[in-house]
C-alpha cells in the first residue's frame, strides 16, 4: 500500500468465540479513519492463526491480519493483554489503534496508552476531517447532555476506541478473497508478571429477576385491564430479549410478582431502554425510571404524564400497538 | 490497611447546560456541585472495608476551592483525611488530559504510600462530567501497580490479597484475585449509600486536610519513565456543542403497524438497542 | 364571702340527717403521738420516691430557649385544663366527667382533710366555734361539709363507675403492653371510694362514738396509705400534671433548636430535658393518645403511650445522665420510625405531654448521629441534598411544568409568591391542584409569581430528624426569599406552610405565609358559586387542622359547591392518610396500610367527592381509592372544587383513578 508500516491498527475482540458485532463497528469505524488520512487497515485478533475465523471478515478486507497467539492469553487478563498488544503496537507502528468500547477494552486500554505516553479518546460517537485533513473525533459528555470534539496531538499512536452502534458495520465485500495477509504473532509474556488471577465468568444463579442489570425493560401498566392480557406484553419483551416489569397496581393485584415492580417502593433502573406500556406516568413510578437512556411509552391517553418523559411515544390502543410492535421487531431481528 | 480514595467533584446532573463564551465548556454560573456518583460508591466500599477490618481512609481530590466542599462531604461521612490538589483557578485543571491529571494524583499518592507496605487506591468508574473512566487505570500504570475495574465487591482476603466481584457485559459477573498494594475502580449501585450526619459534619471540621498546589505537585522531578511526562496533552478538547437531538418526545403517528415499524427503525438505528 | 347556707339546709333536712360528720371525740396524748408516726412515715415513705423523681427531672438538662413568659396562656390554660378539666371532659365525655367529679371533689376535700387531721390533734378548723366560722359566718362548716358530702357522692359513684369500667368493661386503650389490669389502679379507686364512704358513713354516727372513731381511723389509714402510694404510681400526676400543663413548650409540636456543637436530639438520658423527664413521669396512662394513633391503629409496632412510659422507665433504670441509648431497652427505633407526626397524640392527652417533640427528638438522635440505617431514608437524605426536591426528579422538570402554564415569575413586585412544593412542582396531582389554584387567582387578578428555582421546605428531613440537610435546605431558601424579597407567599401545601413558617424560624425570618385555603375563604364573597348539592366528605389534613388550626375555611369552599359531608373521624380528630413525618418517602408500611383504612371511612360516608387540602393526603388516597375499584368516589383538592364553579367551567366528568 501507500506508506508503508504508517497504517490504522485495529484490535477486534472475540466473544463467546465469535467475534462480536461491536468489533466489526470498530472495524467500520477504522475504515472510515482510514479513508479521511488515506492509510491502511490492519487488524488483530487474540487467536490462534489456524483458527477458522480468520475466514469470515466483515466489510472491506484489511491489509494484514495479525492473530495474537500465547496461552497466556486464553483468559483475559490486563496485564497479558496489554503486553501482548504493546508488543504489537511496537511492531506495526500504527499511526492509530482502534477499539471496540467494551468492558474489557476499559479495563487495559488506557494502561496500554499510557505505556506509549498516550490518552485513550474513549467512546467515541463520530470521527470527521477536520478543514485542514485532520481527524476530529466526537464523544459524548455530561451524560449525552453535550458533545465535545477532540483533536490528538504530538507524535505517536493516537488510540481510541468506538461506541456501541456509532458506526454501522459494512456489508461484506464479495469481491476479493487473497489479498488480506495473515500474519501470526506470538507476543512473549512472563507468567509472573500476570498480577490478576480471574475466575470463571458467572451468572448468578437462583435470582429470578435482575431488572437492575437488564439492558431492555418492558413494564406494563393498569391500562394492560386484565392479568391474562399481559401474555401480550410479555410477548413483546421475549422479542426484545427483555425483562418484564410492572407498575405497582399490578404487583398489589398479584398480577406480577413484587420483584418486578418499577417504582419508589419497587426498583429503580435505568435500562437502556424503558418500554411503558399502558402506565400513565405517576410520580411514584416515574422516580423509579426516569434515569432510563430512552423511554417509550405507549398508551391510549395522549395527556397522561408518562409522555412528558418519554423519548418516543405512541397515542394508541396497547391491544392493537404492542402486537404490530412484536411483529415488527421479530421480523427486524429476522 | 490505609485506602486512598480519588473523588472528584462535578456539576450537579440536573445542572441547566450552557455553553461558555470560549465554547470549551459549559457555563459555571449558578452551576452546583456534586461529589462524582461512582465515587460516592467508591467512597462507601471504603468506609465499609474500614469498618469491617480497620485502617484509614483518606480521600484525594483535585480543584479549585469549591471542591473543598465535597471533600468535607467525604470526611463527614467517615473519612479520616484529605488531601486537596488545589488548582488556582477553574481553567487551570482543564489544560491537562487524563494522562497529566493521573499524573497529579499518581504525585500526590506515592508521597503517601512510600512507607506503606500494604494499601488499596480506590477510584469510582467514571466520571458524571468527562465520562472517560480511565483515571484508575492510568494511575494503577504510573505506579506500577495491578488493578481490576468495574468493580461491585472487594473482600480481603489476608496476606495481602484481595478478592473482587467484576461485573461483565449482559448480566455476568466474575471474581478476581490480586494482590495488594492495588487500584480498584468501582462501579455504582453496588450498595445503599451512608448519609452525611450532623454528627459527622461536625466531626470533620476537626480532620485534617492538606492542600497542595499543583505547581508544587509538578516542580518535583520523580525521573520516572517517559509515560510520567509533565509535557503538554496529546488530547484536546477544541469544542464543545449542545446536540442537535434534545430529549424531545418524538410522537410515532399512523397505524398500529405503521408506528410500530417506526419505533422499529428508532429502536434500530437511533437508540441502537435491536 | 359569706354564703347564705339556704341551700345546704334545704338539703340537710332532706338528707334527714345532721350536717357534719360526727365528732370523733377527744384524742388521748397516745393517739395523737400514733397519728404523728403515722404521718410522719407516710410522709417519709412519700418523699423516699417523690423525691427521687423530683430529682431526676431537676437533675434533667435545661430545656434551652424555654420562656415562662408571657404568663396569660398559661394561666388560662391551667385553669381551664387542669381546674375546668375541659379536654379531660371534651375528648371522652362520660369517662371524662367521672374523673373531673373525683379531681373536684379532691379539691373540695382540701379543706376537709384539713380539718380530719387537724382534729387528730384536737385543733379542728371546721366546728361551730371554730375560727373559721368565726370570721366568715356561722354555719359556714355546716355549708361546707354539706357540700363536701355532695361531691363524695359524685365522687364515689364516678370512681364506681370507672372502677367498673376500667376492670369489668377494659377497654383496649387502657391497657399496657404485656399488662392486662392495674392493680395499682384497683387499689387507689378502693382508697378513694374508702374515702368517700367513711365520709360520708361519719354522718350517720353518733358523736364520740366508737363508730365515729373507727371511722376517724379508717379515713385517716387511708389518707396515710394513699399519700406514699401516689408518687409509686401514675397517680403522681396528681402532683406533677398541674405543673406539666402550666410549663408546656407553648405551640403545637414545638420541636426545639439544638443548642450547641454537641446537641444531636435525644440520644441518651443525658439529652433529656427538664420539660420531657417532667412529661414522662406525668402519663396516666389513659391511653387516649394510642386510641388516636393512626399506627397504633393499624398493627404497627407504635404506640406513643408506650413511647412516653419508655421514656419513664428509661428514667427509672437508668435516670438522666445516663449514656444508654435512649432507643434500645426502653424504646424502639423502628417504632419510632412508623410515627406520621399527625399529632393526634399530643393533642389528646389531657395531662399535657407534647408527644412529637419527643419522637422527633429521638429520631434526630438517631439520624444525627447516623445510626438510624434505612435505604429509603438514606436515598431521601442523598437525594434531598443532590436535587434538592424530596422526589429526586430534575429541576428542568419543574421549569417545563411552569412554562407550560405560563407562570409568571416572581419579580419581587407582585404580592404573592406562588410557593409549588416538591409535589406542586413534579407530582401530576399536585400540579393539577396548582392548575387550579391558578385559575382562580387569574380570575381574581390576583398579582402573583412563582420563584424561578426552589428548594424542598425540608419538611420530611425535619421530621425524620436530619437536622443537617434541613438547615442546608433552610438557609438557602431563607436566602433565595430574602434576595428576591419574598414578602407573602401562599401554598397549596400544609406541610410547606407549616414548615416554612414555624421550623424555618430557628435559621432566620421566614416570610407571611398562608395556605390556599385560607386565601380561598378570604376572597369567597368574589369567586361564582354554583352548587350543585352533590355528597363532598372533606378531609382534614392534620397539619393544616390539628397543627394550623384551620378546620372552616376549606369547609366554606366545599359547601358553596355540593352538600358538605363529615367523616365520622373529623376537625381535631380527623384520621391520618398516613403521608406525614417522611413516611410517604419510606419503604412499606407493615400491617394495614393507614391510608387505605382512610380512604374507606371516607367512602363509607357515601360521598360521591372526596375533597382534600393537601397534595400528599391526595395522592395517598388517589393509590388507596384505585384499590377500592371503579365506582370509587371523585377526589379533588378544594382548589379544583373552586375552580370547576369558575365561568366557563363545563361539568368534568368524574376522573377515572390513573394507573
Amino acid at each position: 500500500m501507500s506508506r508503508s508500516g504508517k497504517s490504522v491498527l485495529v484490535f477486534l475482540e472475540m466473544k463467546n468465540l465469535e467475534i462480536g458485532r461491536i468489533s466489526w463497528e470498530a472495524m467500520a469505524a477504522g475504515h472510515s479513519l482510514a479513508e479521511i488520512l488515506g492509510l491502511p487497515v490492519d487488524l488483530a485478533l487474540v487467536a490462534s492463526s489456524g483458527n477458522p475465523i480468520f475466514g469470515h471478515i466483515h466489510g472491506k478486507l484489511p491489509r494484514t491480519v495479525y492473530a495474537i497467539d500465547n496461552t497466556l492469553l486464553h483468559n483475559y487478563t490486563a496485564d497479558g493483554f496489554t503486553a501482548a498488544y504493546a508488543q504489537l503496537i511496537e511492531r506495526v507502528k500504527p499511526a492509530y489503534v482502534v477499539f471496540p468500547h467494551t468492558y474489557q477494552v476499559r479495563d487495559f486500554a488506557p494502561a496500554l496508552a499510557t505505556r506509549f505516553g498516550q490518552v485513550l479518546i474513549g467512546d467515541v460517537t463520530g470521527i470527521e476531517a477536520n478543514p485542514d485533513g485532520a481527524p476530529r473525533f466526537t464523544r459524548q459528555l455530561l451524560q449525552g447532555k453535550l458533545n465535545a470534539n477532540y483533536r490528538h496531538s504530538g507524535a505517536g499512536p493516537c488510540f481510541l476506541s468506538v461506541q456501541a452502534g456509532a458506526f454501522r458495520p459494512d456489508q461484506t465485500d464479495p469481491s476479493g478473497h487473497g489479498e488480506t495477509m495473515l500474519e501470526a504473532f506470538p507476543p512473549s509474556l512472563d507468567a509472573a508478571k500476570i498480577r490478576v488471577r480471574p475466575g470463571a465468568p458467572f451468572r448468578p444463579s437462583a435470582r429470578t429477576v435482575d431488572l437492575g442489570s437488564a439492558q431492555i425493560l418492558v413494564s406494563v401498566g393498569r391500562g394492560i385491564k386484565e392479568e391474562a392480557n399481559i401474555a401480550i406484553v410479555q410477548e413483546l419483551a421475549t422479542s426484545l430479549g427483555a425483562e418484564l416489569a410492572a407498575s405497582r397496581p399490578i404487583c398489589d393485584a398479584g398480577w406480577l410478582p413484587m420483584e418486578r415492580q418499577v417504582g419508589s417502593s419497587g426498583q429503580t433502573v435505568a435500562p437502556k431502554v424503558y418500554m411503558a406500556i399502558g402506565i400513565s406516568g405517576a410520580i411514584q413510578h416515574l422516580v423509579g425510571m426516569k434515569a432510563s437512556q430512552c423511554i417509550v411509552a405507549i398508551n391510549k391517553d395522549e395527556n397522561a404524564p408518562i409522555f412528558e418523559v418519554a423519548d418516543y411515544g405512541i397515542v394508541g390502543d396497547l391491544f392493537e400497538v404492542v402486537p404490530a410492535l412484536t411483529a415488527a421487531i421479530r421480523k427486524a431481528k429476522g | 490497611m490505609k485506602i486512598i480514595v480519588a473523588i472528584k467533584q462535578v456539576p450537579e446532573r440536573d445542572a441547566r447546560i450552557r455553553i461558555d463564551s470560549v465554547g470549551k465548556w459549559i457555563d459555571l454560573a449558578d452551576v452546583e456541585f456534586a461529589m462524582n456518583e461512582s465515587d460516592a460508591y467508591a467512597l462507601e466500599e471504603a468506609l465499609q472495608l474500614k469498618e469491617a477490618h480497620g485502617g484509614e481512609v483518606i480521600v484525594l481530590s483535585a480543584g479549585p476551592e469549591r471542591v473543598g466542599k465535597t471533600i468535607r462531604e467525604a470526611l463527614a461521612k467517615g473519612a479520616d483525611r484529605a488531601i486537596h490538589i488545589a488548582s488556582e483557578s477553574e481553567d487551570e485543571l482543564a489544560q491537562y488530559d487524563a494522562l497529566g491529571v493521573a499524573q497529579l494524583l499518581a504525585r500526590a499518592i506515592e508521597d503517601e504510600i512510600v512507607p506503606e507496605p500494604d494499601f488499596l487506591i480506590l477510584t469510582g468508574l467514571q466520571s458524571d462530567d468527562l465520562g472517560l473512566g480511565q483515571t484508575g487505570v492510568i494511575v494503577a500504570e504510573l505506579l506500577g501497580l495491578p488493578h481490576a475495574s468495574l468493580i461491585l465487591k472487594v473482600e480481603p482476603t489476608g496476606s495481602g490479597t484481595v478478592r473482587v466481584l467484576r461485573e461483565l457485559e449482559d448480566g455476568w459477573f466474575q471474581y478476581l484475585e490480586l494482590h495488594t498494594p492495588a487500584v480498584l475502580t468501582i462501579q455504582s449501585g453496588n450498595s445503599k449509600l451512608r448519609y452525611a450526619t450532623l454528627m459527622g459534619i461536625k466531626k470533620a471540621k476537626t480532620k485534617p486536610v492538606k492542600v497542595i498546589s499543583i505547581a508544587d505537585l509538578m516542580s518535583e522531578d520523580l525521573g520516572k519513565s517517559p509515560a510520567w511526562r509533565p509535557a503538554a496533552p496529546v488530547v484536546v478538547l477544541e469544542q464543545v456543542k449542545l446536540p442537535t437531538k434534545q430529549r424531545t418526545t418524538q410522537m410515532l403517528s399512523g397505524t398500529p403497524a405503521e408506528a410500530a415499524a417506526k419505533l422499529v427503525e428508532k429502536l434500530q438505528f437511533e437508540v441502537r438497542a435491536l | 364571702m359569706p354564703f347564705v347556707p339556704a341551700a345546704p339546709t334545704a338539703l340537710g333536712i332532706f338528707l334527714a340527717g345532721p350536717i357534719a360528720p360526727a365528732d370523733p371525740g377527744r384524742f388521748s396524748l397516745l393517739d395523737k403521738l400514733l397519728l404523728a408516726a403515722m404521718i410522719v412515715t407516710s410522709a417519709a415513705l412519700f418523699w423516699k420516691r417523690f423525691g427521687v423523681v423530683l430529682d431526676k427531672i431537676l437533675k434533667s438538662r435545661k430545656d434551652p430557649g424555654f420562656r415562662l413568659l408571657p404568663l396569660g396562656k398559661r394561666i388560662w390554660d391551667f385553669l381551664w385544663e387542669v381546674l375546668c378539666q375541659a379536654k379531660v371532659i371534651r375528648e371522652r365525655p362520660l369517662p371524662g366527667l367521672a374523673h373531673a367529679f373525683v379531681f373536684w371533689s379532691f379539691l373540695a376535700f382540701a379543706l376537709v382533710t384539713l380539718n380530719h387531721i387537724a382534729t387528730g390533734f384536737g385543733l379542728a378548723v371546721l366546728s361551730g366555734n371554730g375560727p373559721i366560722d368565726g370570721l366568715v359566718s356561722g354555719g359556714f362548716s355546716g355549708f361546707y361539709f354539706v357540700l363536701a358530702a355532695l361531691f363524695a357522692i359524685a365522687c364515689s359513684i364516678s370512681i364506681a363507675g370507672l372502677f367498673v369500667r376500667r376492670f369489668l368493661v377494659r377497654p383496649k386503650w387502657l391497657a399496657r403492653e404485656g399488662h392486662q389490669l392495674s392493680w395499682e389502679s384497683g387499689v387507689i379507686a378502693g382508697l378513694i371510694f374508702a374515702l368517700m364512704a367513711t365520709y360520708l358513713g361519719s354522718f350517720y354516727v353518733a358523736d364520740a362514738g366508737l363508730a365515729a372513731r373507727l371511722l376517724w381511723w379508717v379515713h385517716t389509714l387511708c389518707l396515710l396509705v394513699f399519700l406514699p402510694l401516689v408518687p409509686h404510681t401514675k397517680h403522681l400526676h396528681l402532683i406533677l400534671s398541674p405543673a406539666t400543663i402550666f410549663l408546656s413548650r407553648g405551640g403545637f409540636s414545638q420541636i426545639p433548636a439544638l443548642a450547641g456543637d454537641e446537641d444531636f436530639g435525644l440520644v441518651t438520658g443525658k439529652d433529656l430535658t427538664q420539660l420531657v423527664s417532667l412529661q414522662a413521669y406525668s402519663c396516666v396512662e389513659c391511653g387516649r393518645c394510642t386510641e388516636h394513633c393512626p399506627a397504633a391503629n393499624t398493627g404497627k409496632l407504635l404506640n406513643p403511650k408506650e413511647i412516653v412510659l419508655g421514656i419513664r422507665g428509661y428514667l427509672n433504670e437508668f435516670g438522666p445522665t445516663a449514656e444508654e441509648l435512649l432507643l434500645g431497652k426502653h424504646n424502639s427505633q423502628e417504632a419510632a420510625f412508623q410515627c406520621t407526626t399527625c399529632g393526634a397524640c399530643e393533642f389528646q392527652c389531657p395531662v399535657g405531654i407534647e408527644h412529637l417533640p419527643i419522637i422527633v427528638g429521638l429520631r434526630r438522635g438517631a439520624t444525627n448521629t447516623g445510626a438510624w440505617e434505612d435505604d429509603h431514608g438514606g436515598k431521601l437524605f442523598n437525594v434531598l441534598e443532590r436535587n434538592s426536591n424530596a422526589l429526586g426528579m430534575s429541576a428542568l422538570e419543574r421549569d417545563k411544568f411552569v412554562q407550560k402554564q405560563e407562570l409568571p415569575i416572581f419579580d419581587g413586585t407582585q404580592e404573592y409568591c406562588l410557593w409549588l412544593g416538591c409535589m406542586g412542582g413534579y407530582d401530576p396531582k399536585g400540579r393539577e391542584i396548582i392548575a387550579s389554584f391558578v385559575e382562580v387567582m387569574r380570575y381574581l387578578g390576583a398579582s402573583y409569581g412563582v420563584l424561578r428555582k426552589e428548594k424542598c421546605t425540608g419538611d420530611p428531613a425535619r421530621r425524620l430528624g436530619n437536622d443537617l440537610v434541613f438547615q442546608q435546605l433552610a438557609e438557602a431558601n431563607l436566602e433565595a426569599m430574602r434576595s428576591q424579597k419574598v414578602k407573602k407567599i401562599v401554598s397549596i401545601c400544609p406541610h410547606c406552610v407549616r414548615t416554612i413558617q414555624e421550623d424555618w424560624k430557628e435559621f432566620g425570618a421566614p416570610p407571611e405565609i398562608e395556605h390556599h385555603s385560607e386565601f380561598l375563604a378570604r376572597h369567597q364573597s368574589r369567586l361564582p358559586h354554583t352548587n350543585t348539592g352533590e355528597k363532598i366528605v372533606y378531609h382534614d389534613p392534620c397539619y393544616l387542622g390539628r397543627y394550623r388550626n384551620v378546620y372552616d375555611e376549606p369547609r366554606a369552599v366545599i359547601a358553596a359547591a355540593g352538600e358538605l359531608v363529615e367523616a365520622p373521624r373529623n376537625r381535631e380528630r380527623s384520621f391520618c392518610c398516613g403521608a406525614g413525618g417522611g413516611l410517604a418517602f419510606l419503604g412499606e408500611e407493615s400491617g394495614e396500610r393507614v391510608s387505605h383504612v382512610r380512604a374507606q371511612e371516607l367512602v363509607a360516608t357515601g360521598a360521591t367527592t372526596i375533597g382534600a387540602a393537601c397534595p400528599f393526603c391526595n395522592t395517598m388516597f388517589r393509590d388507596a381509592l384505585a384499590a377500592t375499584g371503579d365506582n370509587a368516589p371523585r377526589l379533588l383538592d378544594i382548589a379544583q372544587i373552586a375552580a370547576a364553579q369558575l365561568p366557563g367551567k363545563a361539568e368534568k366528568p368524574p376522573m377515572q383513578p390513573p394507573n
